[in-house]
């Protein structure tokens, strides 16, 4: 073990051998800078669309601004986008933690809801007290089930994980429309719209800010689960030897395969853990906000995931404000289109932006390294 | 370090300070708040503002009644099935005088809202409000906009039938078909028209009908496509939205020929696509806000059909021959005066 010191601390982010709340938030504070100008930049670039397609990029912004955060409706709703974005996040981070890149995001996510909702309508006549457990579990037991597909082919038969979770995410599209359309789970009554029986009253996730509050609000007890989720995530891999494994597997699976660390049974493991966070996400939007699983009711939410995961350095608080971030461009987008008469879809611009210049983060930190090279300036923050 | 810090922290306030600059903002939106005007919100379904059906056709309708009719308007894309409710919440929160939903994967959203805003109109295409259970339950303030398909299926029948009993072009067979998407009752109301009509210009005319099952994939629309024209079809009328567009392919590979449905599609495919049987959204539209400037706005079912020029058929490809565009309009004309009424129910499934 004492040789596995070396790799895990040089590693990025990890400061001290031993990890504290304090180093993860020095470690966040560590990495914001690649993170902030990223964002700097594709909202730059977002506004040079803007001023092309001859609208007022101020304009737009005050609105995204305005629609996310502008009345406290607007806040709760931003968070309600955010949530499945915040889980979705975790699971893409902590495959990139062991060195995986789960893709597999929507598909897993899309199980959990479907694995809830069945479990949701099946025991519908259940008590809340029994009934919520069974239907968390089933979402991340769904999710875990998906996810650890994935991490077994890899194992066993070395099959690249990029290419079963982009496979497994159209499977999963498919046996929602059999399932959705005119299939097992199909409600009898939904008048054309390919959706499940509704799940029981004691599966619903409660709305937990009152109306007295905040008019109209949906944010829902959700938000509780998706704030256990990154506790559990931190707790995981910065206080438990299970996570201390899998970090040594992400920073170099034959070191830590030296150190006596098995990785074929760590993948499994680890992917099964983020497609059970996929999963729950998928629970959520169901018990929280439907009610019932909509085909197709989730379009992106996998895919921004992976921007949301690269731009939260896949760091549980990074992963929260990435998370906070795209669900304030989703709610504000609208906002935007109807009061700016800006597209929406400068939104998904800006995502993409914010993406690319990730990516591309060699880039600008070859370019930040020349810049910080001639004044030597204090490494020390906290 | 400290100085890319201090940049992105110079970035950040740069961010900050266009916000607050901008924070009256609503005020961009210029003359909806000028009060004298109603002020109609329009939120669309996923498919977004250019699927060339549904949504663009409601959007068509929106930009009409902005420019005839002294209203302001607004339009809003959701991206996902979360957004509805939020969509259809700020326009009432905003206290628009009319919210309409693009179609029925909006029921239960349209139903959510228009319930907590009692005093706010709302319209809902190809819908009605729906509860969670999946029940429709009409509500005072929600208009819903039905479309009588089964009319709009019969003239392009009447156009089929005609054709295919003189032997037109390449309709060769006397064999036409239909391929709807879902057997659901909207898409089933066009080709029972469809059926109606050609069961009664021309009885020894044979029919087909098939389902992609699906209202995306393309291929699955093709597939229909390829065994109906095997078995001798060469009319073929497709509703079934983009999966569709593959049965009109098919038609247009083998030369024989199809017909739209919803839009006008004659630009899909030019000389194969013989006319389109249109559900006019943009009508629908047009009319419910033009409803709310009149004070006629009416809650529940509203039936857009042939007499108030809901539905119709498209242009005319110039195979066509006279006759049968003289059938059509006479079929029409007959709507209209209630001397045919087209069934609403397949009978060749």
């Amino acid at each position: 073990m004492t040789q596995l010191q070396q790799p895990a601390t040089t590693g990025p982010g990890s400061e001290s051998p031993a990890p504290s709340v304090r180093q993860l938030t020095f470690q966040w504070a560590g990495g914001p800078a690649i993170p902030l100008l990223s964002v700097a930049i594709a909202l730059v670039l977002g506004a040079i669309f803007v001023l092309l397609s001859g609208k007022d990029p101020i304009a737009a912004y005050s609105a995204l601004i305005q629609g996310a955060f502008g009345t406290p409706y607007d806040i709760t709703e931003t968070i309600v986008s955010a949530i499945p974005l915040v889980l979705t996040g975790l699971s893409v981070a902590i495959a990139f933690r062991t060195g995986l890149f789960n893709i597999g995001a929507q598909g897993q996510l899309l199980v959990g809801a479907v694995c809830a909702g069945w479990a949701g309508s099946q025991f519908a006549g259940l008590p809340g007290v029994l009934l919520m457990p069974i239907v968390i579990l089933f979402g991340i037991g769904g999710g875990a089930f998906y996810g650890g597909i994935v991490g077994l082919l890899k194992a066993v038969r070395g099959v690249n994980e990029v290419i079963t979770t982009i496979m497994l995410n159209y499977t999963i599209v498919a046996v929602m429309h059999w399932l959705l359309q005119a299939g097992p789970m199909t409600a009898q009554n939904a008048l054309g719209t390919p959706a499940s029986t509704p799940i029981g009253a004691g599966a619903r996730l409660p709305v937990i800010v009152p109306n007295e509050l905040v008019l109209f609000s949906r944010l829902h007890a959700g938000v509780l689960l998706a704030a256990a989720a990154v506790v559990l995530f931190w707790f995981l891999l910065w206080r438990t030897p299970l996570g201390y494994q899998l970090r040594a597997v992400g920073l170099g699976s034959r070191a830590a395969a030296q150190a006596g660390i098995d990785p074929a049974r760590h993948m499994v493991l680890v992917m099964a853990i983020a497609g059970g966070f996929a999963g729950l996400g998928g629970m959520i939007e169901v018990s929280g906000l439907f009610g019932r699983v909509y085909d197709g009711f989730a379009s992106s939410y996998g895919f921004d995931a992976i921007a949301v995961a690269l731009l939260g350095k896949n760091s549980p608080v990074g992963v929260v404000l990435a998370a906070l971030l795209f669900g304030a461009f989703v709610h504000g987008g609208a906002y935007m289109q109807s009061h700016a008469a800006i597209s929406s879809n400068l939104v998904a611009i800006i995502q993409s932006f914010v993406l690319f210049v990730i990516a591309a983060e060699a880039l600008v930190r070859s370019l930040t390294r020349r810049r910080r090279r001639t004044p030597k300036p204090v490494e020390a923050i906290a | 370090m400290k100085r890319l810090l201090a940049f992105s922290v110079l970035a950040a306030t740069i961010v900050a300070s266009c916000a607050t600059t901008g924070t009256p903002g609503p005020s961009a939106s210029g003359s909806a708040a000028t009060g004298a005007h109603p002020k109609v919100g329009l939120v669309t379904d996923v498919g977004g503002l250019n699927d060339k059906s549904f949504n663009s056709l409601a959007d068509k309708g929106r930009k009409d009644a902005a420019a005839q009719l002294f209203v302001d308007t607004s339009v809003t894309e959701s991206k996902q099935q979360a957004d509805y409710v939020p969509n259809l919440t700020k326009y009432a929160q905003d206290k628009y005088d009319l919210v309409i939903g693009v179609g029925f994967l909006m029921q239960n959203a349209v139903w959510k809202v228009a319930k907590q805003f009692p005093n706010v109109k709302f319209a809902i295409i190809d819908g009605a409000p729906q509860d969670d259970a999946g029940a429709t339950q009409n509500l005072p303030n929600v208009a819903n906009l039905f479309f009588k398909e089964q009319e709009a299926g019969y003239l392009v029948g009447v156009i089929a039938a005609t054709m295919a009993k003189n032997k037109v072009g390449a309709a060769t067979h006397n064999t036409v078909c239909s391929m709807g998407g879902l057997p659901i009752p909207p898409v089933d109301r066009f080709i029972a028209g469809y059926q109606d009509a050609v069961k009664t210009i021309s009885p020894d005319t044979k029919i087909l009908n098939g389902y992609s099952q699906d209202f995306v994939d393309q291929q699955k629309g093709k597939e229909v496509g390829l065994k109906h024209i095997a078995a001798g079809c060469d009319i073929l009328f497709q509703v079934a939205g983009g999966s569709g567009l593959g049965y009109i392919d098919a038609a247009k590979n083998a030369k024989v020929y199809a017909i739209g449905v919803d839009a006008d599609q004659s630009a899909v495919a030019p000389g194969t696509v013989i006319t389109s049987a249109l559900k006019k959204v943009d009508v629908a539209v047009f009319q419910t806000i033009r409803s709310i400037r009149l004070g006629t706005f009416k809650a529940g079912d509203n039936s857009f059909n042939a007499t108030n020029d809901g539905v119709g058929y498209g242009t005319l490809d110039k195979v066509v021959p006279a006759d049968a565009k003289a059938a059509a309009d006479k079929a029409l004309a007959d709507i209209k005066s209630g001397k045919i009424t087209p069934k609403d129910t397949v009978q060749v499934k």
